[in-house]
């Protein structure tokens, strides 16, 4: 089972892609706070595609056989690209009276999902992460 | 799964105690409607707040800076803030970008509300 999703970068159309999640989750057995869960890591992945990859992106949502089946789900841009190597590690201690309270996006898709694969280079940004049908969010 | 559109009431609780119930996806435009609606309680005479976001499923992390941004006015004015009905992802959230050091988090309304009560701080 696949879906895949053109996605034109307009505001809130993040929330196309989370509708896509609610429905493959449902069919694929996963529970509410999963699919959640799922949304909202997608969420961030869209706007940081949205921020740096251009006008456009895409966005497949996949269903993943095996010992702990899973859904896929990968945001692809276009944009110049990143180190995400080099993306400071996010510190919640860090949060009050800092000026910009902006770049939580990698740090919330890590914790949020079960497993996150990020290849980036100039023209082409593939965020592929994934999340167990049956694991907690 | 939310729709784009923030349904806020608010509503003034005794002794100081502002309540917002916020229902929508909390991105910049949600976040600042919560924001919008805190400062008029804020303006109104309350001091603390009890966000209640019941019917809030989906959150971004501009939206959740905002809540931020709320929490630390309301600390500067020796207020405080608390949450309630709180999907486990949005807990989660808050958890991972501090949320949860400052303002009380609690199951559902009743709860929070009780809590400013016991300690007097509404």
């Amino acid at each position: 089972m696949e879906v895949v999703l053109h996605l034109p970068a307009v505001p809130n159309v993040e929330l196309v892609a989370a509708k896509a999640v609610e429905t493959l989750g449902k069919a694929l057995g996963m529970d509410r706070d999963g699919i959640e869960a799922v949304s909202v890591a997608l969420v961030e992945a869209c706007l940081n595609a949205m921020e740096h990859g251009g006008s456009s992106f895409v966005v497949r949502l996949a269903s993943e056989d095996g010992r702990s089946p899973r859904m896929r789900v990968e945001v692809e841009d276009q944009g110049r690209g990143f180190d995400p190597d080099a993306c400071p590690p996010d510190d919640s201690t860090r949060v009050q009276g800092c000026v910009s309270k902006r770049g939580w996006g990698l740090t919330l898709i890590r914790e949020l999902m079960d497993d996150v694969q990020i290849s980036s280079r100039p023209g082409l940004t593939r965020v592929c992460m994934w999340k167990e049908l049956e694991s907690a969010p | 799964m939310n729709e784009p559109q923030m349904n806020l009431q608010t509503t003034v609780l005794d002794d100081g105690l502002g309540l917002i119930a916020a229902a929508g996806y909390i991105n910049n435009e949600g976040g600042q409607a919560v924001a919008d609606a805190a400062w008029e309680l804020v303006g109104g005479g309350c001091n603390s707040l009890v966000i209640d976001l019941d019917g809030t499923r989906i959150i971004n992390s501009i939206g959740v800076s905002i809540l931020l941004e709320i929490m630390e006015k309301i600390m500067e004015g020796d207020g405080k803030l608390a949450f309630c009905n709180l999907t486990p992802t949005i807990a989660k959230t808050f958890e991972i970008m501090g949320l949860d050091q400052y303002a009380g988090i609690f199951p559902d309304r009743e709860a929070a509300v009780t809590s400013f009560v016991v300690d007097g701080s509404a």
